[in-house]
């Protein structure tokens, strides 16, 4: 029987705190246009409107305040490179979760992805590709520094190119 | 500079005609429109400039592509107006197919495909439309070279044919529901194209209410489903006939390399592809209900260059079931893989099968019965819920009794389904990373579903609703390189 045990490494600290926003950004938008329907419309019925308000309170609820926390319980990264099988290992997801692993001797690409709201809070974003559409490691939501450092490491090891890895 | 220049290649001249008529075909709007412009203002003038610059531009781009093939890559020059130079490297070349459309077939020309292991679609595909289908033999051994060693040999090549399509496989196409969905697609053209307005008025359509009058509702509205039920099995089969009617799929040994296997089939469109058997990762038999039941399967390859789903991955149209499995078998050389028996997934599995076939009908039920307190369900509508039921139970229990899965011996199988069930037979050592993927309710339940990821054929194959605690055995034994880490623990 084999078990694998989650991998050590939390993002970082900021990640729930941009998340949070990434998700507050369309919700405010929708909430907004909540308001301005309230003032110029004022035909439709009050249980509208309140329905409409409640359907925005739980989403807010659920997307800005609930998932953030959650995904930062459950993201976790590991990368082993001292053993025999150097890998890179996730736990990824905060309803459905996803743990994936990948050798690091079919890796065929290692990516850094800063968004606007990354480079503001100084976080970064690395995907580890595979071959498989369906094997592409992602680690979000990391310190820069850390990203890089893991970059560094990952394409040392990689020697990626060697062969077509497949 | 140590080789000399090797010459840049145009495509067959007879593309001057092919070129033009396709330009028209592909630009008709634009031509409809030039013409009822010039209708309108009663001058020709613009039709005819509008029909000459197609034709110069058809015309132009056989003078614009070309394309070369040198030691280490093959490449391509094309485009009017923007002009790309495409090349690819000759031993990342996975497979060659051809394809050849009944106005390229007249002509004698074969448009040649060649695809990498790399995801492509569309206008990124690398395509030569198209050459002289006498030049293609000698073509395809080029580019697949590296493969096939078939220069050293002498005498004719040694093609083994492993299946060759049957008579009797045409039972297995009225199953299908190409034929309904041809109608259903000639229907909604007839309506597009506002042709149906025209039909209304016509004597035919008057004659046609006139006998469903005399007739009376029951027996026109049975007359016409049995038409089109008649219509959609005929299609069904001509289609099929047409499609496969001459396949023979062979595989071509040699002693130094891994070989290549041949497919071809079609008999007013002719295609042909040829594969690199090293990089045939396994393959999928699909058993869609209906085609089951009269013990058939069709089966898809599982390659790395070839997309999974769809026309590409097609080995064997539905045929029996047991040419099917011979034909796996004698592909990836292990009867046991293709046939052998399935560790199921538990009763947690089997539990989660009935509660999802059963939860909306029983939702269905309980509302029904609330309507009973404030309109009168009619019986009918009962009879139909306790149909509904007892579908979704057999359902629920071939569902159940198709799970499962089999690992070690460096292959992987897992099998599932019901309506559309699929046994995916992956070798492992293609196999380059594993997820494991719980939803909330399968965190619940203790199961999880296993997601084997390979450059192959879909790219990510699923172990359905295996029990969590073990989810990363089943994973290890396919990949033993799962247990060499930091994380794992026997």
């Amino acid at each position: 029987m084999v078990t694998l045990v989650d991998p050590a490494n939390p993002p970082s600290r900021k990640a729930p705190l941009v998340w949070a926003l990434a998700a507050a950004i369309p919700w405010t938008v929708l909430a907004v246009a909540q308001v301005v329907w309230l003032v110029l419309d004022g035909r439709s019925p009050g249980w509208a409107h309140a329905a409409a308000a409640a359907l925005t309170v739980v989403g807010v609820l659920t997307f800005v305040v609930i998932a953030p926390l959650w995904r930062y319980r459950v993201h976790r990264w590991d990368v082993s490179l001292g053993s025999a099988t150097p890998a890179v290992f996730t736990r990824t997801g905060w309803l459905v979760q996803e743990r994936r692993i990948a050798p690091i001797s079919r890796v065929q690409t290692v990516d850094v992805h800063r968004g606007p709201l990354d480079r503001i809070f100084g976080l970064a974003n690395v995907t580890v590709t595979t071959a498989s559409s369906a094997g592409a490691v992602r680690i979000v939501a990391l310190d820069s520094e850390v990203a890089d450092r893991i970059v560094a490491q990952l394409t040392d090891v990689a020697a990626i190119g060697d062969r077509d890895a497949t | 500079m140590s080789a000399p220049e090797i010459q840049w290649r145009r495509l067959s001249p007879r593309m001057l005609l092919v070129h033009p008529a396709h330009e028209l075909l592909r630009q008709l709007p634009l031509l409809i429109g030039s013409v009822v412009l010039g209708s309108a203002t009663g001058n020709q003038t613009w039709s005819v400039a509008v029909l000459v610059l197609l034709v110069v531009f058809g015309v132009a781009r056989w003078f614009t592509t070309t394309y070369r093939i040198d030691g280490e890559q093959i490449q391509r020059r094309e485009g009017v107006l923007q002009r790309t130079v495409s090349s690819l490297p000759r031993n990342r070349i996975r497979s060659v197919s051809t394809d050849a459309r009944l106005l390229h077939r007249l002509l004698g020309l074969t448009v040649v495909k060649v695809s990498t292991g790399r995801e492509v679609t569309g206008d990124a595909e690398f395509t030569l439309d198209a050459v002289r289908s006498s030049d293609v033999p000698g073509l395809r051994a080029i580019l697949l070279a590296d493969s096939l060693m078939a220069e050293a040999q002498e005498g004719p090549p040694r093609d083994r044919v492993i299946a060759r399509w049957q008579p009797s496989w045409l039972r297995y196409s009225p199953l299908s529901f190409t034929g309904l969905a041809m109608i259903v697609a000639a229907v909604g053209l007839v309506y597009q194209t506002g042709a149906a307005v025209a039909l209304q008025d016509s004597t035919l359509a008057r004659e046609g209410v006139d006998a469903a009058e005399r007739f009376g509702l029951v027996v026109t509205v049975t007359f016409g489903v049995g038409a089109v039920l008649v219509a959609s099995v005929v299609l069904s089969v001509v289609r099929s006939l047409v499609t496969f009617g001459n396949l023979v799929l062979s595989r071509r040994e040699d002693d130094g390399g891994a070989g290549v296997l041949h497919l071809e089939h079609g008999l007013l469109r002719a295609r042909e592809s040829t594969f690199d058997v090293r990089r045939l990762r396994g393959g999928t038999i699909r058993e869609p209900l209906l085609v089951r039941m009269f013990g058939g399967a069709r089966l898809d390859a599982v390659m790395t260059g070839v997309n999974g789903s769809g026309e590409a991955s097609l080995l064997l149209p539905p045929c029996p079931s047991g040419t099917v499995r011979r034909v796996l078998a004698e592909l990836i050389g292990r009867p046991d893989v293709v046939g052998g028996d399935l560790r199921g997934h538990g009763p947690t599995a089997t539990r989660r099968r009935w509660t999802r076939a059963l939860a909306l009908p029983l939702v269905l039920g309980l509302a029904m019965a609330g309507a009973t307190f404030v309109v009168a369900v009619p019986a009918v509508a009962w009879l139909v819920w306790g149909l509904t039921v007892v579908v979704a139970g057999l359902l629920a229990a071939d569902r159940s009794r198709a799970l499962g899965h089999r690992t070690g011996d460096g292959w992987l199988v897992a099998q599932a389904g019901s309506l559309e069930r699929r046994r995916d037979c992956i070798e492992a050592a293609g196999i380059i990373g594993w997820t494991v993927r719980q939803t909330f309710f399968q965190r619940r339940a203790g199961v999880a579903t296993l997601v084997a990821a390979t450059a192959a054929g879909v790219k990510g194959y699923r172990v359905l609703d295996v029990p969590a605690e073990v989810a990363w055995s089943v994973a290890a034994s396919a990949s033993p390189w799962l247990v060499e880490n930091d994380w794992a623990h026997e």
